[in-house]
């Protein structure tokens, strides 16, 4: 588990981060979300020693995190940062050995790699031939190479097609599924509904939300479904409820605890005929919307 | 999470080839900048080129040198003019040039003119009341004429002595102007500037391809973010440093090649060198001189890189440092006297001031020694200042920085 604690950071008078905490739970994939300027880049820098905060620490596997450590992490910066001018294998390989692989592994890894991304025939051309999504997936690639025990992959799925989603994707939950904890940010919250175990929410350089999907998605105010036939209008002389929207037999109502639910169900089987009483899973897009409001 | 961590242990540790490192970082990186500069087309073809032009310019001084000039001299068949012809081809052989007169005997004056016109003779030399006139079709060869010219002077004191019944030497008594040189000798001090200027212009040349390249790999491994991730994979000191190994070994490894095969070629030529063991043993001064200095540039090539922030910003930057460059060239080519001897002991200057130095005069050995020393020291700090520039501003985003802001920048 990778764990940030009280992470601030100032640039000149303007703290850009204040307090931040949160953790990134192995075995899933913990989105991070936030407005542009809310501190995600800088965030993520810290966590890779990039650059340096003014004060919190970064834990990974609950030991202050050391260089040694972060060797061993995957990150993908991002502006992106490989060379345009060097063959797109040649450099994966370099990056391999810098992590410590020997070269025939680094190679062999690397292969593999721009294989499962359908690139395997661009790899002796130079990066900057390739298309920007093409580009993008040797970007990935390049985290992965050395098998990191942790990544952070600013903005990985910026101007990636959706098949290339689908099988980054793939190969992420993959790496996930071994224990390595992945921290990604992202602005596009479908994704994050989609691919998201856990996620971070930061606005103005603080976290406004932290959690696992279900826990946020219980925290967040519980709505249920109720349809009655033929009008579901007595909904509104319940106690403890609050009808936010009915359409003939169809009601959107929030409970104020759980006796009450069971005490309208209780009512409405009562009634007559229940054709649905569902609680309405908020999805993690609209829990974003709800606490960066 | 720590429940999840229990039952579903990091199996990434397992699976990872990262058990330790293999070869320390910076040596990846040296051999990385060795590789791809090596694989280079354009870099093959120039020092390829480089190559052939020492070896032929060598081949080309040394032909120049053993060729002999010969004309044929027509005159009017007498013996005192056949004698003249006779005495220059000896005095020629015995100043070591390479000179030689074939007579051509011909009836008559307007005879010899009349060869000179066919192209049967190159030159036509005719007794004068005064002395000898000397005739060529559009030109008549310096050194010719002043050979005759010599003999025609020693003859004419061997007859004019001979009237007065004295020697020659007699004659010549209290004229004699013989050469003392204070430094070193004629012959040296010409081979000091051919030497002293090829040895600024490799260090010129040395100090631009490969000082150049780390700067611009510096900025562009910033523009382009891939010093984030290197910085994560590995210690940035270790990649500065294997950056700059990279380029010495590739600028030391060239320079070896230029000077080594230069003196194969001299030591090969029929001719003898003068003073050739000077020259292998200043060449030897030379290289270690190079590397102090080329580490000195290496430093502040790295700063500068790290400064900038984008490839154009090094432009205006590097201006300074390729004008100490130029001032390395010019010295290397004029500087004299007591200018010489300090410039000897300034860090980069030194690495050709010295050398000139050593080559022109015999320089007692502790005065190479204090000055490389200085030059060493000079270097390293350079380098320990160069890395902390480097290291701080390697990171820093948005536009480039001045000198005064790059070592004010905290970490």
């Amino acid at each position: 588990m990778l764990e940030v604690k009280g992470l601030t950071r100032r640039f000149g008078d303007r703290t850009v981060l204040d307090e931040v905490s949160f953790s990134v739970p192995a075995n899933g994939m913990t989105g991070f979300v936030g407005a542009n300027g809310a501190g995600k880049t800088t965030t993520m820098r810290i966590i890779m020693g990039v650059l340096k905060s003014h004060s919190g620490s970064v834990y990974f596997n609950g030991t202050q995190i050391a260089d040694a450590d972060r060797a061993r992490f995957g990150y993908m910066p991002e502006e992106r940062g490989l060379y345009p001018k060097q063959q797109v294998l040649d450099q994966l390989q370099y990056l391999g050995q810098l992590h410590g692989m020997s070269r025939g592994d680094a190679r062999t890894e690397a292969l593999d790699l721009l294989d499962r991304f359908g690139i395997a025939d661009r790899t002796k051309d130079k990066l900057e031939s390739l298309s920007l999504g093409n580009q993008q997936r040797v970007q990935v690639a390049a985290s992965l190479m050395h098998h990191p025990t942790a990544l952070v992959l600013d903005e990985p799925f910026s101007g990636l097609d959706p098949l290339a989603v689908d099988s980054m994707t793939s190969l992420l939950a993959e790496r996930a599924a071994t224990g390595v904890p992945i921290l990604f940010s992202s602005h596009q919250l479908d994704l994050i509904d989609q691919l998201c175990d856990n996620l971070v929410v930061l606005a103005g350089g603080k976290i406004v939300a932290s959690g696992t999907a279900a826990e946020l998605r219980a925290r967040a105010s519980a709505k249920h479904v109720v349809v009655t036939p033929p009008d579901a209008g007595w909904l509104r002389e319940q106690p403890g409820v609050g009808v936010l929207d009915v359409a003939g037999p169809r009601a959107l109502v929030e409970f104020a605890d759980d006796a009450t639910a069971q005490r309208v169900l209780r009512a409405a089987v009562q009634r007559g005929a229940v054709t649905e009483f569902a609680p309405q899973r908020p999805s993690l897009a609209e829990i974003y919307r709800e606490v960066i409001r | 999470m720590s429940t999840d961590l229990n039952t579903k242990p990091f199996t990434a540790t397992a699976i990872s080839p990262v058990a330790e490192q293999r070869g320390a970082p910076w040596l990846i990186v040296t051999l990385r900048e060795v590789t791809v500069k090596v694989r280079d087309k354009s870099f093959i073809i120039t020092t390829l080129i480089t190559v052939a032009l020492i070896v032929g310019s060598v081949v080309f001084a040394g032909i120049m040198g053993e060729r002999t000039t010969t004309a044929t001299v027509a005159f009017a068949e007498n013996g005192r003019t056949a004698n003249l012809l006779a005495s220059a081809n000896e005095l020629a052989g015995s100043k070591d040039q390479k000179i030689e007169l074939t007579a051509h005997p011909v009836s008559s004056g307007d005879a010899a003119l009349e060869t000179l016109r066919a192209k049967d003779a190159d030159l036509v030399l005719a007794p004068t009341p005064d002395g000898y006139s000397l005739t060529g079709i559009s030109d008549v060869p310096a050194d010719i004429q002043s050979l005759l010219a010599d003999a025609a002077e020693a003859q004419a004191l061997d007859f004019n002595a001979g009237q007065l019944g004295v020697t020659p030497d007699e004659l010549k008594a209290g004229s004699e102007v013989s050469q003392v040189l204070l430094e070193g000798n004629q012959e040296r001090n010409s081979m000091a500037m051919v030497m002293g200027f090829i040895f600024s212009f490799l260090f010129y040349m040395s100090a631009m391809i490969f000082g150049m390249p780390i700067a611009n790999s510096v900025v562009e491994e910033k523009q382009n973010r891939v010093v984030e991730i290197l910085a994560t994979a590995i210690p940035i000191r270790q990649l500065l440093a294997g950056k700059i190994l990279g380029n010495l070994v590739l600028a030391m490894g060239q320079l070896c090649l230029f000077v080594g095969i230069g003196l194969l070629a001299l030591t090969m030529m029929p001719t003898e060198i003068p003073f050739i063991s000077v020259v292998i043993a200043t060449s030897g001064w030379f290289l270690a001189f190079f590397l102090a200095g080329f580490l000195i540039l290496a430093a502040v090539w790295a700063a500068l890189g790290a400064m900038a922030s984008r490839t154009e910003d090094l432009q205006q930057s590097t201006g300074p440092v390729i004008m100490v460059l130029v001032a390395v060239l010019f010295t290397g080519m004029y500087a004299k006297g007591s200018l010489l001897v300090v410039a000897s002991y300034i860090p980069v200057v030194s690495s050709v001031a010295m050398p000139i130095r050593l080559l022109s005069s015999d320089v007692p050995l502790w005065e190479p020694i204090a000055s490389l020393a200085v030059a060493i020291a000079a270097a390293w700090a350079m380098v320990l200042l160069g890395e902390r520039i480097y290291r701080r501003a390697i990171m820093q985003t948005g536009s480039a920085l001045s000198w005064r802001k790059a070592l004010k920048l905290e970490d």
